[in-house]
């Protein structure tokens, strides 16, 4: 069960690529000590360009949350912080951080055999989904026939511009991980800002189970949660 | 509909009998009550006729959750079950069960307050509630389920991240010590539900709870709140030194600390110093696996901790022991906290032989499994006791048919072999034979079917103190406090204000200089074990652990962590704040409340629970009827007032009494006069007690 220690630098890459682990091995690695050592490796964003027909290819984030599921205790206090203090109100539905629907089962959902899978449930194990500030062609804002889901400094997060966002919803068929939020009470779709640099999920968890680390790319490690509607015309080819 | 944060505004009510759900204007009907078992007495006191027995159809059970439910406040998610509770004798008397989760958070955000359930269904229903969608549906495909089971197939239906609270076997065979049962979570009153054909409540909630206050006023608040936690039952100092520390206390909950381990956890983690002011390791400092399982075995097989909705302090010990697959068929995995734990251990007389704490951690382990799953309440310990003392005195032999007695694998008892429990649990859960039957039924009446002695009343180990219930941090916690306490309620006291504060960890010197601010005098609190005689203090001391308890059953905040008198912080002098409660209300509602303020309506609260048992109880004799405490407090152990001694003297009590109901309003009988009744708004009991001449 246990395993012997890796040197931190396997760690670090075996840790980036488990933000939702695709093996067991991998997030069994991140402790906190390896957490500091990326923060302290400072792996920054690539740059942004603007495609000829006027379309931006959005710069990378600089920054994304990452988890260590091994200590979350499934409190929910991040989903929480994420709404009061963004939103003066609790509400786990526009939380941009989602721990609840993973609780009782595990990213599965209920199953036969639900007692030897994940969750409350199950093996106990509470994995957290957080946006992964996909690099471009970034599946929501590209699906958004509103251009409204754009780069939002000072840490280029991928950010719903209310004015613009019509309540249509077509962001939360794109994103594959199911990161797409909707408060229905203001009719718009709202997504992970990372609270402009200052996550208050982070800030808030009581076991040191989230990060807030330099951007690199989640989204070709990650286990997807619906296949992600990209809307793309003619493939690259509509846009640039 | 007036707006306030906090509520939703609504309160669900749903008639078995016919079918008909209604919402009603929680405000409008239920807002000087707050919620939870405010909102619960208010409705047994104005719908259920005194006398109605707790598994009539006309008896309601009330799923009471407040206003602080699903938001940030920390340790909120708490729902009181009250009802006519089961476990009486005769079951005509008002109780309360607490379970915790995050069934509470869900159904603020489905956009309820409150359940309430009336009637009986023509067969086994299950109440499915999604936001504004409430369904009665036919559950009859799941009765005769077990709890677990219940609960997937619900989830399958409702979607992964509804929250159930389901009966099992026992509560659908109106076992009187039944649970209801969320998560890993308990209340009593099982068998209520069961004798509505009521197998389970779903609920999935989309929307929120609003707060009044500005986000960035709530924000500071929460964080200057968390400053102040403890770890689990507040204890504030570590049970081990640590570097940050200046004191510790070996039987402080707070167990996390350098080389304490989750040791199951892939990989192994260390918890830490826990500094107090580090709020990243608020989650790990209570490492309950520890607490309930002793050092070696607690830390091996602890993979994290759980617990409720918005808590960061996590008392529920999720635990990874292979053997129990192996062994007895069931689930490696097992969570939960103190009694879900000790109850399969306490079926044993002991354990022998060099491997007895691994038997003894199997039973705990075991026992949970069957006990959550049958959904068997085991009265807070009593019922074991109860099985206990009746094998020790021969009365087993004697009462059970020789075929019945014969049946039961007595070789598997002797050995404190866990696989006992296999069977033991089962006979319970369905009521089987004289055993199965006596162990569920309300324990006054097995007590007397059994022919119980009177030396079970004389010892503390049997547990008992009245009414059919044990005690409950009683006077072996906090004496004349905690006995006071112990004689309120019609169950168990289910109260932990006094324990909290009674076990810190601080020297006493300083818990006592702390409660010289909040309480008038340092004498309110002795050091443990060396009592001193009743004083006004302690009584002020055991009005305000009373009326908080309520409080925080109304506000749906934890009692188990609340309140907070005292922190883990030595630049505060270990002060906590005991306005934590009116200052969440104040910015989360709208309606600002004072400390005081807020304590008087939890007083109406704790004074309507007294005017409902007063009127079921039919006697203007409370101090020597209901107000009891039983003969082991005065008659075992040392001397009263010597060190180590929690004997008391029946003279002390009775002044305890006096003292008490004086701070109360009520008179020396311990009936609340018509003047207290009107400070607290309830002139409307005090006529209905007038008219059935039981007013003070
Ligand atoms: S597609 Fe999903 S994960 Fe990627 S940026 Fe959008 S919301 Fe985040
Ligand atoms: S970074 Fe901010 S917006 Fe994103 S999940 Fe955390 S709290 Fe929510
Ligand atoms: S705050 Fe931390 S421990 Fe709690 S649910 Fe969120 S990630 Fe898990």
């Amino acid at each position: 069960m246990r395993e012997e220690q890796k040197t931190p630098a396997a760690n670090i890459a075996e840790f980036f690529g488990v933000n939702r682990p695709t093996s067991r091995r991998g997030f069994l690695k991140l402790s906190a000590a390896t957490a500091v050592a990326i923060y302290g490796a400072n792996i920054l964003a690539g740059s942004g360009a603007k495609a000829a027909n006027g379309m931006y290819i959005l710069e990378n984030a600089k920054g994304v949350l990452v988890s260590d599921p091994t200590r979350c205790v499934g409190c929910r206090r991040c989903e929480l912080a994420c709404t009061e203090y963004n939103d003066g109100k609790a509400s786990p539905t526009v939380s941009r951080i989602k721990v609840a629907r993973n609780l009782n089962y595990g990213p599965q959902g209920v199953q036969f055999g639900f007692q030897r899978g994940e969750g409350k449930y199950g093996n106990f194990l509470v994995i957290q989904d957080m946006c992964k500030q996909c690099p471009h062609p970034v599946p929501c804002a590209t699906a958004c026939p509103n251009d409204a889901i754009e780069v939002k400094g000072p840490v280029n997060a991928r950010v719903v511009n209310t004015e613009k966002c019509v309540g249509c919803k077509v962001c939360q068929r794109a994103c594959p991980w199911d990161m797409m939020c909707f408060d229905e009470e203001i009719g718009k779709a709202t997504k992970c800002t990372l609270c402009d640099g200052h996550p208050q999920c982070v800030e808030v968890c009581p076991t040191g189970s989230l990060r807030f680390v330099p951007w690199r790319d989640l989204t070709k490690e990650n286990r997807t949660r619906q296949p992600g509607m990209l809307m793309f015309n003619d493939g690259c080819k509509g846009c640039h | 509909m007036a707006t306030y944060g906090g509520w939703t505004g609504k309160t669900l009510r749903v008639n078995l009998t016919t079918g008909k759900i209604t919402a009603e204007d929680t405000f409008k009907k239920y807002k000087d009550y707050l919620g939870g078992t405010g909102l619960a007495y208010k409705v047994l006191w104005d719908e259920v006729p005194i006398g109605t027995r707790a598994h009539d159809e006309a008896n309601k059970i009330i799923f009471g959750v407040g206003p602080l439910a699903g938001t940030g406040a920390p340790c909120n998610s708490r729902t009181a079950v009250t009802t006519i509770w089961p476990c009486g004798y005769p079951d005509i008397y008002v109780a309360t069960g607490h379970f915790g989760g995050h069934w509470a958070a869900e159904l603020k955000y489905a956009g309820w307050d409150s359940v309430i359930i009336e009637g009986k269904a023509p067969h086994p229903v299950w109440l499915c509630i999604e936001d504004d969608k409430v369904e009665i549906r036919d559950a009859r495909r799941l009765w005769g389920n077990g709890i677990y089971r219940t609960t997937a197939e619900i989830n399958a239906e409702m979607g992964p991240e509804a929250q159930v609270a389901a009966i099992g076997q026992a509560g659908e065979n109106l076992v009187a010590n039944s649970a209801i049962i969320t998560g890993y979570s308990h209340s009593g009153g099982g068998s209520v539900m069961g004798s509505k054909n009521l197998k389970a409540i779903g609920v999935r909630g989309t929307g929120s709870v609003k707060i009044a206050a500005d986000k960035k006023e709530w924000k500071k608040l929460i964080q200057y709140a968390l400053t102040l936690a403890g770890s689990n039952n507040q204890h504030v100092v570590p049970a081990e030194p640590q570097p940050w520390a200046e004191y510790y206390d070996p039987g402080s909950r707070w167990t996390g600390g350098i080389g304490v381990f989750w040791g199951a956890a892939n990989p192994p983690l260390e918890t830490g110093a826990c500094d107090p002011h580090d709020m990243q390791s608020l989650g790990l400092r209570c490492q309950k696996g520890i607490k309930d399982f002793g050092r070696e075995f607690g830390e091996k097989h602890t993979v994290r901790m759980g617990g409720c909705h918005a808590c960061p302090i996590r008392c529920h010990a999720q635990m990874d022991y292979p053997p129990l697959e192996e062994k007895y068929g069931y689930s490696r995995y097992a969570a939960n906290t103190c009694l879900g734990w000790s109850a399969g251990s306490s079926v044993f007389m002991s354990f022998s032989g060099p491997d007895r704490l691994i038997k003894q951690s199997e039973a705990k382990l075991l026992g949970k499994h069957l006990n959550d799953d049958y959904g068997i309440w085991d009265n807070y310990g009593l019922m074991e006791k109860m099985f206990q003392y009746a094998y020790e005195k021969g009365i087993l032999k004697r009462i059970l048919p020789e075929a019945e007695y014969k049946s039961i694998p007595w070789d598997l008892y002797e050995s404190g072999d866990p696989a006992f429990l296999l069977d033991f649990y089962r006979r319970i859960a369905y009521r089987e034979g004289v055993l199965g039957k006596g162990l569920g039924d309300p324990a006054d009446k097995t007590i007397e079917e059994w022919g119980f002695a009177e030396d079970f009343f004389k010892k503390t180990k049997w547990k008992y103190w009245k009414m059919g219930h044990p005690y409950h941090h009683s006077t072996e916690d906090s004496a004349q406090i905690g006995a006071l306490i112990n004689m309120q309620y019609n169950r168990d006291s289910q109260n932990h204000s006094h324990t909290n504060l009674q076990n810190s960890g601080l020297p006493i010197e300083v818990v006592k200089r702390i409660c010289a601010k909040v309480f008038g005098s340092p004498d309110a609190i002795d050091a443990k074990g060396k009592w001193t005689p009743m004083n006004k203090y302690k009584a002020k001391a055991a009005k305000w652990a009373s009326i908080r308890k309520e409080l925080h059953d109304s506000l749906s905040l934890c009692n188990w962590m609340y309140p907070w008198v005292t922190s883990p912080l030595k630049e505060r002098n270990y002060e906590g704040d005991t306005a934590l409660e009116a200052k969440y209300f104040s910015l989360a509602t709208g309606i600002k409340m004072t400390e005081e303020e807020l304590d008087l309506v939890a007083e109406r609260i704790f004074n309507l629970h007294r005017c409902l048992t007063i009127l079921e109880m039919n006697t203007r004799d409370m101090r020597n009827k209901h107000d009891i405490a039983p003969d082991w407090v005065f008659e075992d152990g040392g001397e009263p007032f010597t060190p180590g001694s929690n004997r008391l003297t029946r003279e002390d009590i009775e002044l305890a009494k006096d003292l008490f109901y004086q701070e109360c309003g009520w008179t020396r009988e311990g009936l609340p006069t018509r003047a207290t009744l009107e400070r607290l708004g309830l002139g409307y009991a005090a006529d209905r007690l007038e008219k059935a001449g039981l007013l003070g």
